[in-house]
């Protein structure tokens, strides 16, 4: 098949689009999965989307690939562009332009007069317009219904179609469009927005701002939608370890979203053993919708109760583990209990005396705190867990780092 | 279905071309410009040709259309939908848009459906009439291209209060707060939205006079060692940076980020809580404060240690 910038099927873009933008340091060669041709293919159309942000860089392995965006730079995310290159028929795009047009206004017509005025108004301008077949006609309605474009009634015996207008006014949201379209976990929806109203002029920036979870927004849909509706779905999910495919069948819960990597989870309850998992939406390749689940409010308060002690997403275990960590504050060293009482997500703060705070947490998986506990390097007095492996694992770590960095008994000030 | 045609460049960007030839306006050029501005790098390949062959019937030789109006199109279910869902969201407030037509529109996710479990705790206070007021008023300066006095309580309470010229609001999702960015004597000069007293509108400005600040910036060079899943865990944490990765070897990466200086310290922070698979390399200023901070945690943990004894 002739090579296109469009796309059938995102799957494929969306592992090539993750490895260039999170990884990119692997050469042609070392896309192994994959052949050289779908590579080159791939790379291009993803050049032609994003030409912008693209990089290369020789070296000894060969050339290598790399998307990169300065995030704080950017007041539209790009990525999102990959989501507006679905490809499609003459027939699509030609009918979308002749369907609209003809239920334009108030105008509510039937199949066979939707047939007539497009071989009458549109199809005679033209010397080789090829007649369209009812078949394709009605497949175009009925998907255009669903999508929520246009809506049908009977009248008499016959059915007839219009165009379903909401009455939104559009203008009204501009800018709350422009600042969900980055802030809201599915704001690529707030991008097509976006695209309706002219000129995008954005008064807004973004700090922190994580880009990637916009390959995910086909799966978070899926996802928002399975736990609206109280269904149970069934996840293939990627396991990068086994580097396999692997099917769960699950309730879904809440979708659990870092602001400090951008990773998004979907929370979800193995309904036979009642046990929590979390899913990380970037290995989720399908979810397919089932049935609507009868229990679905006992297990949502299930959720609740588990959720109060996580510190993550682990749940590598269901009891909670005891965690105090120390630290020393100087007299004009207010903003670390402030830090402290922002950054915990759960426990508490104390002050035994005034240059002490005290930090106490009781979570599933202590371990999960330790990137945390690190950020406090420098300042740790005593750090005590159940878990005896956290206290090691951070005591080596740190012999490991005074390694690293060359001791430096002289350096204290 | 998000994956659709309908929202896709290709359909936007013929809707353009479409709109100029219904009113009459549409030329060679103009075609050529809208499919750039509109579709991607190599869609002028494609969407002319498609046209001026008619293999999709929408356009006539002398640039006319047969369609009776400028193509518009519905929305959505899905965009229905999402749009109901943000009127959940308490920073809609600072907005205020016209709710007419959602009224029987299903929200596409409840509140409760996303939990941003690293997010700090002291965010924003978007339901307060104050802060509401003050963001509005930004907003409508910007909007205006309008001059501002600011007036707010600095890190140590201070009051501040000084004209300036703004050209953008920063919102941070870890932080869950919103920042004014302004220029003022040719330097930038950051507001935490939360901290203002009171804005008051001056007159408009000049072009001349909006002239933000050089961002200052400089370059971080790391070694990462590949343990504990090191390299995935590094390189979506630090994604929110301009970033270049070099492969040294097999367990051996070296990575080059771009970060501004007023964010150093948070930097610090980041790299520490990776512990040993990250070894900052330069700048030498941040090796010597890492240096100083585990040098100042042995002294500690060495004294309890000492103590227990």
């Amino acid at each position: 098949m002739a090579y296109s910038e469009l796309i059938k099927n995102f799957e494929k873009i969306r592992g090539y689009m993750r490895e260039f933008y999170v990884y990119g340091f692997k050469s042609r060669e070392e896309y192994d999965r994959k052949s050289s041709r779908s590579y080159d293919n791939e790379r291009r159309r993803i050049e032609s989307w994003l030409g912008e942000y693209m990089s290369f860089r020789q070296n000894a392995g060969g050339k290598t690939v790399f998307l990169t965006v300065d995030n704080r730079g950017v007041s539209h995310n790009p990525l999102y562009k990959a989501f507006k290159a679905k490809s499609f028929t003459d027939n699509d795009i030609t009918l979308h332009f002749y369907l609209l047009d003809l239920l334009s206004g108030d105008e509510e017509l039937s199949i066979r007069e939707i047939m007539d005025r497009i071989s009458r108004d549109y199809l005679s301008h033209f010397a080789y317009g090829e007649e369209l077949d009812e078949s394709t006609i009605r497949k175009k309605l009925k998907e255009y219904e669903q999508l929520g474009l246009l809506e049908r009634a009977k009248d008499g015996r016959e059915l007839i179609y219009r165009r379903k207008n909401s009455g939104v006014d559009l203008e009204s949201w501009r800018e709350a469009i422009s600042f969900f379209a980055e802030a809201d976990p599915l704001g690529v929806v707030g991008s097509t927005l976006l695209d309706k109203l002219d000129g995008q002029e954005t008064h807004f920036s973004y700090k922190h701002h994580y880009l990637l979870h916009a390959l995910d927004s086909e799966i978070l849909c899926e996802l928002l939608l399975a736990i609206r509706e109280r269904r149970s779905v069934t996840l293939t999910s990627f396991v990068g370890r086994q580097n396999e495919e692997r099917e769960n069948t699950v309730f879904p819960l809440r979708i659990h979203i870092s602001t400090q990597t951008g990773r998004q989870y979907l929370l979800a309850l193995q309904t036979q053993m009642k046990r929590p998992l979390f899913f990380r939406l970037d290995n989720i390749r399908r979810v397919k919708a089932g049935p609507v689940e009868p229990r679905a409010e006992e297990y949502r308060e299930l959720a609740k109760a588990f959720s109060g002690k996580l510190w993550g997403v682990s749940t590598a275990s269901l009891e909670p583990e005891h965690l105090e960590m120390t630290i020393r504050v100087g007299e004009k060293e207010g903003y670390i209990r402030n830090r402290l009482e922002r950054e915990k997500r759960c426990g508490r703060v104390e002050q035994p005396d005034p240059h002490m705070l005290r930090f106490t947490a009781d979570v599933y998986d202590t371990m999960e705190m330790l990137p945390w506990i690190r950020s406090f390097i420098g300042r740790i007095v005593r750090l005590e867990c159940s878990n005896k492996a956290v206290e090691q694992r951070f005591r080596e770590d740190l012999e490991t780092m005074q390694g690293l960095y060359g001791g430096a008994d002289d350096a204290v000030s | 279905m998000l994956f659709h045609e309908i929202y896709g460049s290709y359909f936007n960007a013929v809707a353009t071309v479409l709109a100029e030839a219904a009113e009459g306006t549409l030329t060679g050029r103009k075609m050529t410009a809208i499919v750039q501005k509109a579709a991607f790098g190599e869609s002028l390949l494609s969407i002319p040709a498609a046209l001026k062959e008619q293999r999709w019937p929408l356009l006539e030789s002398d640039f006319s259309t047969p369609l009776r109006h400028v193509p518009t199109m519905p929305l959505t279910n899905l965009q229905l939908q999402w749009l109901k869902a943000l009127l959940q969201d308490p920073r809609i407030r600072l907005f205020a848009p016209d709710e007419t037509g959602l009224e029987e529109v299903e929200p596409l996710y409840a509140p409760d459906a996303f939990v941003f479990f690293d997010r700090y705790a002291d965010g924003d206070p978007f339901t307060d009439a104050h802060y509401i007021a003050c963001f509005r008023i930004i907003l409508q300066v910007l909007r205006e291209k309008r001059k501002i006095r600011v007036r707010y309580r600095g890190q140590r309470e201070t009051e501040r209060c000084y004209d300036c010229v703004p050209y953008r609001l920063e919102y941070s999702s870890k932080d869950d707060k919103f920042r004014l960015i302004a220029s003022r004597r040719g330097s930038t000069l950051t507001v935490k939205v939360s901290r203002i007293l009171s804005v008051t509108l001056l007159e408009p400005y000049t072009a001349e006079e909006l002239r933000p600040a050089e961002r200052r910036e400089d370059f971080l060079i790391l070694e990462l060692t590949d343990e504990r899943n090191a390299l995935e865990r590094v390189m979506l944490h630090f994604s929110d940076l301009e970033k270049e990765t070099e492969k040294l070897d097999e367990r051996h990466y070296r990575v080059t980020l771009r970060y501004r200086r007023e964010d150093e310290t948070e930097i610090l922070i980041r790299i520490l809580s990776f512990g040993p698979v990250l070894k900052v390399l330069e700048p030498v200023t941040l090796v010597e404060q890492i240096r100083k901070r585990l040098a100042r945690q042995r002294c500690l943990l060495g004294s309890e240690n000492a103590a227990e004894q």
